[in-house]
Parts: structure tokens; C-alpha cells; sequence
């Protein structure tokens, strides 16, 4: 007994048995796979479809009803297979086509794959290609490329890509899986129902395997499980297979959006040094011009090629091409490789002329007089140069750059670059009665002779009129030194009992002067401030606080004393007594004394001659 | 090694076109007739060859068709010659004496 289905050709019934019924439905979808390109395709597969009717009739009768799997077979032979009569249908190139091309095998109608068209191309048949596996004009795609190609060459470079990824339709075979059956929302619904169906048989005969294995032997459980384990792995497979698909679109979509970033920085720098942005600080790091540009493609290469490989690769897995051409990947690691190098290169030779510091002091002589008025140049810059907002809006003069400590910034005067520093003064006592005013200026190089050149070249003024001291606020240097970590600050030596001025515009400038009162910077403006033996101390500073003098005694070791639960700790500037749970502690600059639970230890230094 | 069931069947293919001409020149036929027609002379191994190549001679004009009813199955198509498809197969057939003649006196030259 078997089950029939009844099926409807050419407006004829049939009862056909179910599995003569699968044959004849995948002969049929084999057929309608060949023909589905060719003009009138429809019309040959009816004719076809009316020719088995007939054949089917003349094999069924009032007794023989049903069609068996033999007559299935009898009109498969004399219609014959597909790829024996299918290539008519074609061009006459077709017939000439040789047996042996064809990758035909599985009795399923040619998936489409993607392939360069060589037969209707521009430049490498990749838009007609890509046409074919989409079914749209490859006009529009050709026109889209070609707009992309303004956005910093993407167009051109993924064509390129394309071209290479995209191995072109050669034989017959490959020009018909070209053309091959689309992969649209019918055919796949279809697949999925024979997959369906195929299933349902799988677990029913599994089912049976399961029911003999009590009656028979031992083997079947072995070899069900095994069936199982294929079938598993059968939908981990497809899992696998979706899983790598949307990994393809991701790499395709983000190479091409970080290779967009890529390209836009580094046209951006090479286009855009005029204003004030990375190019001038690239400019400025690197030896010359030429490096320059060595860097960037450096940087292009170094970082594009692993991007490319990316998109191509992606490229690969979405549209499952398999060919590869051993020259992308030797050639990609050269490139990646020469990329490499180049960066190492001016890596190097920028990184060696940051190799030896260089100190260079000046002594400037100051007129001596009772009060000193300390304050900054009148217009020490012209602002509107930097491109920076922190002009005061109410119209006073305010030197205050919000970017203190070691920021620096580019100026431009006509054109002409050169980058800005931050000045820091300090103020001291001197050793001697004389009021001392140097300059210390600090630059690398490669050498300590080129560090001491460039050292001299930033450019710095302090002039004196009567008591006044005039300060520029920044230091220059000008973009032929480059940016070499240069630094510069002025040292006011003041002897005892001298007093200075310290004018609000100095606010930007003073770096953590020291103070017999511990005052901030910020506070310490505004105010006359006297030279003793220990230090600045304030003449009006009434009403001012002494600056939490609780807080920071907690930091100052220099000199306290401080008893309470703890123990004693006695700091002087030389020396430390210290007793607490730890035991008694006693330390001096060139000795030290120690009583613990290890017992009593004494430790002398030896004086060390330098 | 040389197939030469290969080559047969590539020469057959190149006449496939003429028989099927002048089988229908000789009278309107459907598919089945013309099949058999050319089974008798062996012209034609797999049925399947004959389908796209009437649909593409008559989608070129050579050849028209009616429908028919049959008696004993579906429908059936008719072919026939158009005029267009006569003076071409006169054509043809002045040009296949012509082989034929060019190709036996190359043969019998070789022998």
C-alpha cells in the first residue's frame, strides 16, 4: 500500500504516488531553474509540462491509475536532463559549451552566485555582475559608484575591491549560476518546506529506528544516535551559516564607514593645514614637509589595508565566493607592511629629536629699587590670532587662558605659524643683595647642541621701566623649531627686605610661589609682598585668611609639631623625631635611630662625596 | 580521449533547426508528431532539446501556432510555417546542399 497524491499537470489530473511525486516536482523545478532567464520561459515549461501529460496518459489507463515511480522515470529519460537541452534556450554560444564545466550535480536548479559579467562590462563587469545577482540595471549602480567616488575616492576604491573580490563568470556554468535561479522570498519559502518536509521524514523514520531498536539488535541505538548527532549538526550548520552572514554585512559596513573616517582625517590634514586644527600639530611633531606626508600615508596605509581586507572579506562570506586569489593577500601584507614602515620610520626619526634636554639660563639685570611692580605686558598677544574665546566679555583686558599648566597653542600672525607656551615665574630669595631675574628655557633634540639651539630660539621679553617689570605672558617659538617639549620660566631673585607688586595680570602666570603664609597664587595678586629670611611675606593682606592654616599643616612637613593620641611627631626641616605604637623613631639627614620590637638599630650614613 | 558522442550530438543540434523546418513544411504539426518524426530518423535523442528551440523559432517569427483541442489530453499546440519561416528554410536548404557537397568532397578528398 502506498500514498498518492493528486497532482494537476497541463489541466490534467494525476494520482501519483507520493515519492514518484517528489521526483517528478524536483525534475520539474530543475527544469523551470534553466529556463527562468531565457526568453519565453514560461511558454517552454508549459509546452514541456503538456508533453508529460501526454506521456503520463499514455501510461495510466481504467486499471492502471496511478502513476508509479517507473513512469516518472520513463519521461525523465526521454525528455531527457535539463543541462542535456537547456543551453538551446540560450545564445549560440552556449552550445558549444562542454560537459565538464558543469558543476551540475544535485538535481537543483543553479543557485544564483555572483560573478563579474565579462560579456556586457565597462571597466571589469562588476556593476552588470552585481546587476545580474540583484536583477536591477546596472546603470544606476554604475552612476552610484561614480558619485561615491567624489566622497575621497570610496567609489573608485570599492570598485576596486569589488573587482578583485569578485571572480568574472568564465565558463558556460558559471555564466548560467549567474544568471542562475534568485534567491527571493518564494524560492526560499519553497526551500524551507522541502527542508520542512524532509525533516518530518528524518524524525518519522528515526521514530521507526527508535520502535525496532527494543525488537532487534543492538546496533540500531548507535546508529540512531548517530543520525541524530548528523541531524543536530545539520541546524547548527544553518545557524552557522546565518551567524556568518550577518558578521559579512557587519564587516562590510563598518570597513567602509571607518575607511570613510580614515580617508576623510587623513585628506582632512593634508588638505586643511592652513587652519587650526591636527594638521598644524602633526606639522609641528614631525622634522619637515616631507615627513609629513611620509607620515600620512603611512598612517592611510598602515591602517586602510586591514580595512580593505576587512570589506573584502566580508565581501566574500555575504555573496559566498570561494575563490581567492593569493595575490590580494600578499600583496594586502606588503602594502600593510611598507605602511608599517613608514610610521616606524618617522616615528623614529621624530621621537629621536625628543632624545637630550637642554637648560639654557639667562641673567637679566634689574635696577634695583625699594618696591618692584611686577605686572604683564600691556597686550602681550594679539588674542584674535589664537581663535579663543576667553576674551572678557565686558571688555576689560583679562590675560587669564583657561588652559593653564604645560597647554600649548598655535598662533597664526599673516600666516606665519608658530606655536605658544605658558610662562611661569617664580619668586625666591637671593643669596646675595642684588635682585637677579633668569630666564631658564628648556627644549629637546637629538643632540644636546640642537636642544640648546632650539632652547635659545624661544622667544621671550621682560623689560623694565623705572620700578615696573613688564612680563609677556607666553612664550613663542616659531614652527621651523617644531614642538620639542619647550618650557620656560623666570626665576625673581629677591634679597631681603625688597618688596614687590604683584599685578592681577600676573595671575596666569605664577606657578606655586612659596610664602611664609602658605597663600594660593590667585590670592597673592593685588597685594605688596615683602622678602624676609623665610620667605614672601604679605604687607596687605588684612582681612585675608591665612589660609586654613589647620588644613595645611597636615601637609606641610616641612617644619611641625604635632602631639596627640598618636604619639609625638616633631618634623623639623632637617630632622625627624617621631614616637608612636611603632616604637621611637629618630631621624636626621645623615643618621637615623630606630627602637622597635627588633630592638635598638642605629644607622649612619656615610657622607657621600658628589 | 576524444567523445564523440559529444560531437554527434553538437552536429545534430546544428540541423535540428532544418528538420524541424521542413518537417513542418510539410504540414502543421504538434510537438508529439514532430518528436516522433524525428525519433524515427534519430535526430533527436532527449525530447527536451525540441522545446526551447520551437519556442525560440517562434519567437523569432519563423514559426506560428493554434491551439486544439484533443480528445484524449490537453490541449494541443499546432506549429506551422509563417512565410517568413518558408523563404527561410529555402534558405536553408540551399545552403545545406551546399555543405553537404563542400563537406562530402572534402571527406572523399581525404579518403
Amino acid at each position: 500500500m502506498n500514498k498518492t497524491v493528486t497532482i494537476n499537470i497541463s489541466g490534467i489530473i494525476f494520482h501519483i504516488e507520493e515519492d514518484a511525486y517528489d521526483k517528478l516536482s524536483k525534475y520539474l523545478s530543475t527544469i523551470k531553474g534553466y529556463f527562468s532567464n531565457a526568453d519565453g520561459g514560461n511558454e517552454i515549461m508549459s509546452d514541456i509540462e503538456a508533453r508529460i501529460a501526454e506521456m503520463l496518459q499514455s501510461k495510466t489507463s481504467a486499471i492502471k491509475q496511478v502513476v508509479l515511480m517507473s513512469d516518472v522515470d520513463y519521461v525523465m529519460e526521454s525528455m531527457g536532463k535539463p543541462e542535456e537541452f537547456a543551453g538551446d534556450s540560450q545564445d549560440n554560444a552556449t552550445m558549444d559549451r562542454n560537459e565538464a564545466d558543469f558543476e551540475y550535480t544535485s538535481g537543483e536548479p543553479i543557485k544564483r552566485r555572483l560573478y563579474r559579467d565579462g560579456d556586457s562590462k565597462v571597466l571589469g563587469g562588476v556593476c552588470s555582475g552585481i546587476g545580474h545577482y540583484f536583477d536591477f540595471d546596472a546603470v544606476w549602480l554604475r552612476i552610484a559608484l561614480l558619485l561615491l567616488f567624489f566622497f575621497g575616492g570610496t567609489g573608485l576604491l570599492l570598485y576596486i575591491i569589488l573587482w578583485i573580490a569578485i571572480p568574472e563568470a568564465k565558463t558556460t556554468a558559471e555564466k548560467l549560476a549567474m544568471k542562475g535561479e534568485k534567491a527571493d522570498i518564494n524560492n526560499i519559502s519553497k526551500a524551507v518546506k522541502e527542508e520542512a518536509e524532509q525533516l518530518k521524514k528524518r524524525m518519522q523514520k528515526y521514530g521507526k529506528e527508535f520502535q525496532n531498536m527494543a525488537a532487534n539488535n543492538r546496533d540500531v541505538p548507535r546508529n540512531a544516535a548517530e543520525k541524530t548527532v548528523d541531524f543536530l549538526s545539520d541546524i547548527l550548520m544553518n545557524v552557522g551559516r546565518v551567524l556568518l552572514k550577518i558578521i559579512g554585512v557587519f564587516m562590510v559596513v563598518f570597513g567602509i564607514l571607518f575607511f570613510l573616517g580614515l580617508s576623510g582625517s587623513v585628506f582632512g590634514l593634508s588638505f586643511l593645514t592652513d587652519s587650526n586644527n591636527g594638521g598644524d600639530w602633526i606639522d609641528l611633531l614631525l622634522l619637515d614637509g616631507k615627513d609629513f606626508y611620509l607620515g600620512l600615508t603611512g598612517i592611510a596605509l598602515f591602517f586602510g589595508t586591514p580595512l580593505i581586507i576587512i570589506i573584502y572579506v566580508g565581501i566574500k562570506i555575504l555573496f559566498k565566493i570561494k575563490y581567492t586569489n593569493r595575490w590580494v593577500n600578499l600583496s594586502g601584507g606588503i602594502i600593510w607592511l611598507i605602511g608599517f614602515l613608514l610610521l616606524l620610520y618617522v616615528g623614529i626619526k621624530t621621537g629621536s629629536d625628543f632624545n637630550k634636554t637642554a637648560k639654557v639660563r639667562e641673567n637679566i639685570t634689574v635696577k634695583p629699587y625699594e618696591t618692584l611692580y611686577l605686572k604683564m605686558h600691556e597686550t602681550p598677544l594679539n588674542y584674535d590670532e589664537l581663535n579663543m574665546s576667553d576674551k572678557d566679555e565686558e571688555g576689560e583686558k583679562n590675560y587669564r587662558v583657561n588652559h593653564r599648566d604645560n597647554d600649548y597653542m598655535i598662533g597664526n600672525n599673516h600666516g606665519i605659524k608658530y606655536l605658544l607656551g605658558h610662562a611661569q615665574l617664580n619668586i625666591i630669595k637671593s643669596q646675595t643683595d642684588k635682585i637677579d631675574l633668569v630666564i631658564v628655557k628648556e627644549a629637546k633634540g637629538s643632540d644636546k647642541h640642537s636642544a640648546t639651539e632650539r632652547a635659545k630660539n624661544i622667544l621671550y621679553s621682560i623689560s623694565q621701566t623705572d620700578s615696573v617689570l613688564e612680563f609677556d605672558n607666553l612664550f613663542k617659538i616659531t614652527n621651523a623649531d617644531k614642538f620639542r617639549a619647550q618650557d620656560l620660566s623666570i626665576i625673581l631673585k629677591l634679597p631681603v627686605g625688597k618688596i614687590v607688586y604683584l599685578d592681577k595680570s600676573l595671575a596666569n602666570v605664577m606657578y606655586d610661589v612659596e610664602n611664609v603664609t602658605n597663600t594660593y597664587d590667585g590670592d597673592m595678586i593685588n597685594r605688596r609682598w615683602v622678602m624676609t629670611e623665610n620667605g614672601l611675606k604679605c604687607l596687605d593682606c588684612e582681612g585675608l585668611d591665612e589660609n586654613n592654616s589647620d588644613e595645611h599643616e597636615e601637609y606641610d612637613s616641612e617644619s611641625h609639631v604635632k602631639i596627640n593620641v598618636n604619639g609625638v611627631n616633631i618634623n623639623a626641616k632637617d630632622a625627624q623625631i617621631k614616637v608612636d605604637s611603632n616604637g621611637v623613631n629618630i631621624n636626621s639627614k645623615e643618621s637615623k635611630l630606630t627602637i622597635d620590637e627588633n630592638g635598638i638599630h642605629v644607622d649612619a650614613k656615610k657622607k657621600k662625596n658628589k | 580521449m576524444v567523445n564523440s558522442e559529444n560531437t554527434k550530438a553538437q552536429m545534430r543540434k546544428g540541423v535540428l533547426e532544418l528538420c524541424i523546418l521542413s518537417i513542418l513544411s510539410q504540414g502543421d504539426a504538434y510537438p508529439t508528431e514532430i518528436i516522433e518524426k524525428l525519433k524515427e530518423t534519430k535526430l533527436v535523442v532527449v525530447e527536451g532539446t525540441l522545446y526551447p528551440l520551437l519556442t525560440r523559432l517562434k519567437n523569432t517569427g519563423l514559426l506560428t501556432y493554434r491551439w486544439e483541442e484533443s480528445t484524449s489530453g490537453p490541449p494541443r499546440k499546432y506549429y506551422m510555417l509563417t512565410e517568413i519561416g518558408a523563404t527561410y528554410l529555402k534558405e536553408l536548404h540551399l545552403s545545406w546542399y551546399e555543405l553537404v557537397d563542400a563537406v562530402n568532397k572534402t571527406i572523399n578528398k581525404q579518403d
